[in-house]
């Protein structure tokens, strides 16, 4: 049974369904076909929930191997695996309330924004390198740049009030314009990604390297 | 909505130009994989980036760091897994360590393994399965920010020579990418959405913008077929640079036909 589930034929029949139960109800009205795909993203949602249940039995199992030899670093996967089981524990005794919520709220919540917060401090690096006027480009970009983070900056709009249409402008026209060409060449990208994933084309989909 | 053009009984009004261009892009790709037409491609410097970085590190007897995102099984997820494959091989024909960190959301367990197997592959392929370490792919956290935190102490103790993030990173991506740049690695990254590309053009040596991602496994590939598949997107790239040029000619002078075209 094991080796025809692993059979890499069937595997690209079965996703070439599924990628055709879902794409043609969006474009075509057929009542039987919606119902069907309504059905399957329902028992995909399902089986979804099921493998990550199943990658944290596979995590705890590899922290475990870890543990029993003693790698480097082996006391942090005893903490991850506590914390895990622990979690556990608390979402179960409900999670709007409790320690589940204590620990979301009180701990990780306040960690995670710390972290966000210090993604300023990065940006400021990154823009002090990058922002040089070398040429004319850059002096546009390095003009452009100023005008927008001082319309972003409290009290422009109070002093200098010339500010805000030019930046809106600026966001409004050649940020808008950007952005649309990258969705669309990403969408062109992902379409032919996809097409290439059905044909069996691409390996990394089933796990493979890059020639098989 | 401007009205729509014409109608196809069968086809949902408004979806029919979307349905005829999905399948138009499936049958030219099908042509130009079955016929292996040789044809141009422009080089993408991201990805030829990449062996040049790789071989850096080995020179440098430095470890390669590379990622494929924090997402679930996404399409930018299964680019970045198909640029891991390459790393990995390459890394392991040139001797480097090779550190993938992974986790940085839930459905990112789900790929694990996958990457797991693909590096494990990939050394392999390559006849060095005994240079490969399955605890230099650590499972770092569920949680998008300590992954962040695992992931740039992992640069700080091992100062890489080189770091390559693809697949989709969210706000992370600026941690990790400019950290690289710090610890003085070659930093190849992906922009996965629009206001990420900006920050990390600034914070990269290389970055791989739009399609230049997804188009990773057909650019990589030895095989030309493969690589001329590449082909379909710069010609609807083409098309839809000209339906903007002509859809603000034809507003401009009161004319919707494109505008009602777009919205068949």
């Amino acid at each position: 049974m094991a080796e025809i589930l692993k059979n890499r034929q069937l595997q690209l029949v079965v996703m070439a369904l599924s990628f055709l139960m879902v794409f043609l109800p969006y474009f075509l009205n057929i009542p039987a076909l919606n119902t069907a795909s309504t059905k399957l993203i329902t028992i995909t949602a399902i089986v979804t929930a099921f493998t990550v249940a199943l990658a944290v039995i596979a995590q705890f199992r590899r922290g475990m191997n870890i543990i029993n030899r003693r790698s480097r670093g082996w006391y942090f996967k005893v903490y991850m695996l506590v914390t895990l089981v622990l979690m556990l524990l608390f979402s179960l005794m409900g999670r709007e309330s409790g320690p589940y919520h204590w620990v979301m709220y009180s701990v990780v919540n306040p960690l995670s924004s710390v972290n966000y917060g210090i993604l300023a401090f990065y940006m400021a690096s990154t823009c002090a390198r990058a922002f040089r006027a070398r040429n004319t480009k850059a002096m546009l970009l390095l003009l452009s740049g100023f005008i927008v983070l001082l319309y972003q900056a409290p009290l422009t709009g109070a002093f200098f009030p010339g500010i805000e249409p030019v930046a809106l402008y600026l966001g409004d026209t050649f940020g808008f314009a950007a952005g649309r060409m990258f969705l669309i060449s990403v969408t062109v990208g992902a379409i032919v990604f996809g097409v290439r994933v059905i044909m069996g084309n691409e390996p990394s989909v089933l796990g493979l390297g890059g020639e098989e | 909505m401007a009205d729509i053009l014409f109608s196809i009984p069968g086809i949902i009004n408004g979806r029919i130009l979307g349905f005829i261009l999905n399948i138009t892009i499936a049958a030219l790709v099908y042509y130009y994989i079955s016929t292996k037409k040789q044809v141009y491609i422009r080089r993408v410097p991201g990805l030829d980036a990449i062996e040049e970085a790789v071989g850096r590190s080995a020179e440098m007897g430095k470890p390669v760091v590379c990622s494929f995102g924090i997402g679930g099984l996404t399409y930018w997820t299964l680019a970045g897994l198909r640029i891991l494959s390459h790393v990995a091989r390459l890394s392991a024909k040139t001797g480097s360590r090779l550190i993938v960190p992974t986790g940085g959301g839930d459905q990112s367990l789900i790929v694990r393994p996958v990457a797991e197997e693909i590096v494990r592959t990939a050394y392999i392929l390559e006849g060095a399965e005994d240079q490969y370490n399955p605890d230099d792919l650590p499972f770092l956290s569920g949680q998008q920010y300590a992954y962040v935190g695992g992931y740039i102490g992992i640069m700080q103790r091992t100062r890489p020579g080189s770091v390559i993030m693809t697949g989709s990173h969210a706000s992370d991506a600026m941690n990790i990418a400019e950290t690289s740049n710090a610890v003085g690695a070659i930093t190849i990254t992906s922009g996965s959405y629009i206001s990420n590309v900006a920050a990390l053009a600034c914070a990269s040596d290389y970055i791989l913008i739009g399609e230049e991602a997804p188009a990773a496994g057909a650019y990589l590939s030895e095989d030309p077929a493969q690589r001329a598949s590449i082909r379909v997107q710069d010609l609807f790239k083409w098309l839809a640079i000209a339906m903007v040029v002509i859809g603000i000619a034809a507003n401009s002078i009161g004319n919707d036909l494109i505008l009602r075209l777009l919205s068949t």
